[in-house]
């Protein structure tokens, strides 16, 4: 049976694991290859890491750390934040990433998902979509959620599933950050009109969240501070779910 | 003493990285050497070769026989060779690939790369699923029985012989997860991604078989 997939995320600034509120009070979490080294070897079914500042000089150093990241760890990599176009794919790809998760250039761009997906295969072409309601409609958000795009979210993830995403790391932005709960009525709506993974983002607090979040049928549950603070273990979080009938890889 | 050459074949599908690391750290310290092959290569130079796959089958194909990597290939195989084929590495031992467009495989193991059939699934497979050992196989797979490895694809073995399949797994359907004919192995899933397990079965692969 497929496993329900437990993925750490790391918001990185060049080689150091950060966190803030729309990039304010940035706090370092530690150090990305050990944390990730950590996650790795503690039980984690994947990892995440976004570079959440890509300017010029933090990519070549974020990339840096890519490498190193990838040489410590035998666990699938998604990496992405500032993927712009195909030759960003490319060295992430090379880097040692399996997977690239593009956001806003998506947006911008639809045709970048198809050009990438035939390139490299469906398989490594995650599309990142940041959802938020707004006059009663869900839509597609950018910049961290601060520019509303004119997509209605769903229309928009079937549209990248059209184009050859192989995976949706859907994250709402109006729970992100509360810790208090996955999205569930959003997750629900994007996973019952596409057929590829989704994986869950956005707003885990307690262990509860997590089982709430795989009854969305979200195949993967992000999660960040509730690693990075230590509040949870993986193990943990997988013990409790198998007890509640979720299968997890232990 | 000789050292024995294992070929880690770069198709140019999906990164060599992580296995090219692996099999490394395996050896280090060991009798072999490890050559990367990119181009025609002499199939009598090599001990064992290891060609891992990700994308579509129709592309590593083409890829090969660009690289004219197919006809030494081919004849490394049919002379029973030792092998692990990942993913569409495993994959392209097959008949024929309906992957993109119809395209033959090396014709190794008899059957064919299709779709998963049931149109309700979550598509691609994609994680950590168990593998089911259905024969001994003292080389690679004895301790791996319902261990769980990662998985990331859409298409599948199917018309295998039955005695080609070593172990199976379960996604809305039964489907071969292992593969084996002689001293020809594939794996459906990424051993080089699936954490301690997948490090074993291909170290296994190297120094057992």
């Amino acid at each position: 049976m497929l496993k329900t997939r437990i993925i750490p995320c790391l918001d990185v600034i060049k080689n150091k694991v950060v966190k803030g509120v729309n990039f304010k009070n940035i706090r370092v979490m530690g150090n990305a290859v050990e944390m990730a080294k950590y996650y790795s070897l503690s039980g984690a079914d994947e990892l995440c890491m976004l570079d959440i500042n890509a300017s010029y000089q933090n990519r070549k150093t974020f990339i840096k750390t890519v490498e190193s990241i990838a040489k410590v760890i035998n666990i699938p990599l998604t990496v992405g934040g500032g993927v712009s176009d195909l030759s960003d794919i490319t060295d992430l790809l090379n880097a040692g990433a399996d997977k690239v998760s593009i956001n806003s250039a998506a947006v911008r761009n639809p045709k970048l998902i198809r050009q990438a997906s035939l390139r490299h295969g469906s398989q490594c072409i995650v599309v990142a979509i940041d959802g938020k309601r707004h006059k009663d409609k869900m839509k597609v958000v950018i910049k961290g959620g601060r520019e509303i795009t004119k997509n209605e979210l769903i229309a928009w993830a079937k549209k990248v599933q059209s184009l050859g995403a192989g995976e949706i790391l859907m994250t709402s932005m109006d729970t992100d950050g509360v810790q208090n709960g996955f999205d569930s009525n959003m997750l629900k709506k994007v996973t019952s009109n596409v057929s590829i993974p989704v994986i869950a983002s956005g707003g885990v607090g307690s262990l509860e969240h997590f089982y709430l979040g795989h009854l969305t049928k979200s195949t993967g549950l992000l999660a960040a501070s509730v690693f990075h603070s230590r509040k949870y273990k993986i193990k943990t979080v997988k013990k409790y779910l198998s007890s509640k009938g979720v299968p997890v890889r232990l | 003493m000789k050292k024995k050459v294992i070929g880690l074949i770069d198709g140019q599908s999906g990164n060599i990285g992580s296995i090219n690391k692996a099999i490394k750290d395996i050896i280090k310290g060991r009798p072999y050497q490890l050559k990367i092959i990119k181009s025609h290569f002499n199939y009598k130079s090599f001990d064992k070769i290891i060609l891992p796959g990700q994308g579509a089958y129709a592309t590593l194909m083409s890829n090969l026989k660009k690289l004219k990597i197919i006809q030494p290939l081919k004849k490394y195989l049919e002379n029973n060779s030792s092998y692990l084929g990942i993913c569409v590495g495993m994959q392209i031992l097959s008949d024929w690939g309906y992957e993109e467009k119809t395209t033959r495989g090396l014709g190794i193991i008899s059957g064919d790369i299709k779709k998963f059939i049931n149109k309700k699934l979550i598509i691609p497979h994609m994680g950590w699923n168990t593998v089911n050992l259905k024969k001994d196989d003292t080389i690679i797979a004895n301790s791996f029985d319902k261990k769980d490895f990662y998985f990331v694809h859409s298409y599948i073995f199917q018309n295998i012989k039955k005695s080609d399949v070593l172990a199976f797994t379960l996604y809305g359907q039964k489907f071969p997860s292992i593969v084996k004919k002689g001293n020809i192995y594939g794996v459906q899933f990424h051993p080089e991604k699936s954490h301690k397990h997948g490090l074993n079965l291909i170290k296994n692969y190297i120094l057992k078989s």
